[in-house]
């Protein structure tokens, strides 16, 4: 195959493969294609592609960001612990502690020049350390009247659409704005696809670096605040479950490993294929534990199909 | 430093004095413990310390050989937890009529070298870095492990079995003979046989290597095939100390594995360090963690102190002439 088709397949290869689960799990379940359900599946992915659409913007230079899961559990303690006295605040409160665990990891990656993969899973270790010590180890409820409250933004509807789905399309929204029209988003993909050519063109690549970690993890943290509102609680070990699909929707997307090449767009095609696979086997009747070892299949073929040889001659 | 093939070239004496570096945090962690805290250092708790440190030395034995090569294996906790449900049951159990005894383990041995294989070939083949492939790969372990136990555990009844861990020799837990037994062959592996040197050459420059006819990818599969192994016996211990399986029981290690390989002074970058290093390393990490339960210190901080110690380890051992580009 001449290489500019086999590009152009795998541009598309995505959103072909989603049309394709869609009607297969369509065909295989006629209650799938309502409307009501379809509704369902994307207010359940969104939480799922606000997590991996802050890992977008780390994958997109190159590196990996291994501590969402953490983060995104401990700002839903932090959401629960000040509901009740700071009412509103505690949304920004929350944010405002996934950041600056993203900043540590962003300093530790860029100033003490530990590998991302690393410094990200020892900051989620901090991270869960955080959540503990915050909630005593317990799970915490958030009063019925508090969700009432101040929750309405995320159990809600909206135009008979679920609040979740809107959170969605706005992340989705701005994250398409600052990766096309931002310096930042553009000097992102110069990273990724050439560091060396990135430094010499006087990109400050650290800054870069550092401000996609904090992204990241602010976005995380604004998952968990949503997650956390779905569940009526927050709790440590909340998003514990969520590395996993959320690595996965991003490379699925088709966003590789390698950095350089990709997109949030992609990684909301990606975290929808993740979404359908696992509603889909649901549909099936495979046990949830077997989808996890799919969905660990899934991850691996699909770094296999992304990477870019070319740009690591060694692979460690 | 006996082990590495290709001997550095000689040290100047500050080179030579960060060799010992993870000694002599050792030897002040435990000082300064043992002054706030003089239980820490009665022969009651040092035995405490040697039980706790067994299982955690025998994952860091297979995670150094990884990461001497400048790889990293996440799939420590998925091993592990594979390893203590397949013990749990093939031995007495309260779920099935197996009753192996001993013979479980060479099999469960088996299972963690297959995982390790399976890790190797995908990282070797198809070329996909260490990490990810390992990360997807726990995944799926964890996944087979609550697979096999539909989410339950097993109680082991065998209580023979259950000495591998509990019964006593010299006053010392089985366990921590099992983990020096390990050790020893840990180490003799790396220091005479071909695998070893091979495993710090392929760490202390792959590029140079291709051009040899050292077989780089065999080595590798063959590191993490041996890592697996000694995650399995990591599994078997765990099994035979809590008297059960299930599939959590991984949960926590990968952090100690990591944190303790890298403590010791074995390089993320590759080729420096070894099974000597780590076995240090994971006596300061024990050693710290008991010395602030003893403390008062709650035992969630734990993981929290390891997430820093992390950091600062790698941070300190990073060497900037030959890391340009960190990703």
């Amino acid at each position: 195959m001449n290489p500019a088709v086999a590009a152009r397949l795998r541009d598309v290869a995505p959103i072909l493969t989603l049309i394709l689960l869609v009607l297969v799990v369509g065909i295989g379940s006629r209650g799938f294609l309502s409307p009501e359900t379809l509704l369902v599946l994307a207010a359940d992915t969104s939480t799922l592609f606000i997590m991996a659409a802050g890992i977008t913007f780390v994958i997109l230079l190159g590196g990996i960001d291994l501590s969402v899961q953490a983060v995104a559990s401990m700002s839903s303690v932090v959401m629960a612990l000040l509901l009740p006295s700071l009412g509103y605040g505690a949304f920004p409160a929350a944010l405002a502690a996934g950041a600056l665990l993203g900043l540590a990891n962003g300093l530790a990656f860029t100033r003490l020049r530990v590998p991302s993969f690393i410094s990200s899973l020892a900051v989620g270790g901090i991270a869960t350390a955080l959540a503990l010590a915050f909630s005593g180890t317990r799970s915490i409820p958030i009063g019925e009247e508090l969700r009432h409250a101040y929750l309405w933004w995320i159990t809600g509807r909206m135009l008979g659409i679920p609040a979740e789905i809107w959170l969605g399309l706005i992340v989705l929204a701005i994250c398409l704005f600052v990766e096309r029209y931002t310096l930042f988003g553009r000097w992102s993909l110069a990273v990724g696809a050439g560091e060396p050519a990135a430094v010499a063109s006087g990109v400050p690549v650290a800054l870069v670096k550092l401000l996609a970690c904090v992204v990241s993890a602010t976005l995380a943290a604004f998952a968990g605040m949503v997650l956390g509102g779905r569940l009526v609680a927050g709790s440590p070990t909340l998003a514990n479950e969520f590395l996993l699909p959320a690595v996965a929707a991003v490379v699925v997307g088709g966003t590789a490993l390698t950095g350089g090449v990709g997109s949030v767009w992609r990684t909301l095609i990606g975290a929808l294929i993740v979404s359908v696979v696992r509603v889909g086997m649901t549909f099936l009747g495979v046990d949830v534990f077997v989808q996890q070892i799919v969905l660990g299949i899934v991850l691996i073929l699909a770094v296999w199909i992304t990477i870019d040889r070319a740009k690591i001659p060694i692979v460690k | 430093m006996a082990a590495s093939a290709i001997r550095l070239p000689p040290a100047s004496r500050i080179e030579r004095l960060r060799a010992f570096t993870p000694v002599i945090v050792l030897v002040v962690v435990f000082a300064v413990i043992g002054a706030i805290a003089p239980a820490f250092l009665s022969i009651d708790n040092l035995v405490r310390i040697m039980n706790a440190s067994a299982i955690p030395l025998c994952l860091a034995l297979g995670a150094t050989f990884i990461i001497l090569m400048g790889s990293i294996d996440l799939s420590v906790e998925g091993v592990v937890a594979m390893g203590a449900v397949l013990t749990a049951l093939l031995v007495q159990n309260g779920a099935n009529a197996n009753d192996l005894g001993f013979l479980a383990i060479p099999l469960v041995l088996l299972m963690g070298a297959a995982f390790g294989f399976v890790n190797g070939v995908v990282h070797v083949k198809l070329q996909i870095p260490s990490f990810m492939v390992t990360l997807g790969m726990s995944f799926i372990a964890i996944g087979i492990a609550t697979v096999m136990l539909a989410g339950e555990r097993v109680r082991i009844t065998d209580t023979t079995f259950r000495e591998l861990a509990l019964g006593r020799v010299l006053g010392i837990p089985m366990g921590v003979w099992v983990a020096l037994a390990a050790t020893l062959v840990a180490y003799v592996i790396q220091t005479r046989t071909r695998l070893g040197r091979w495993i710090f050459a392929v760490g202390g420059g792959e590029d140079i290597l291709r051009l040899t006819s050292v077989p780089v990818g065999r080595v590798r599969i063959l590191a993490f095939t041996l890592a697996g192994v000694f995650y399995g016996l990591g599994g078997i211990l765990s099994a035979a100390q809590l008297g059960q399986g299930h599939a959590l029981m991984g949960q926590g290690r990968l952090f100690t594995t990591i944190t303790a390989v890298v403590v010791g002074g074995t390089s993320l970058m590759g080729g420096q360090g070894g099974v000597q290093n780590t076995l240090v390393g994971v006596l300061i990490v024990v050693g710290l963690a008991n010395g602030m339960v003893l403390m008062g210190v709650p035992p969630y901080v734990q993981t929290g102190v390891q997430g820093v110690l992390i950091i600062a380890a790698v941070a300190l051992a990073v060497d900037r002439s030959r890391a340009r580009i960190i990703k």
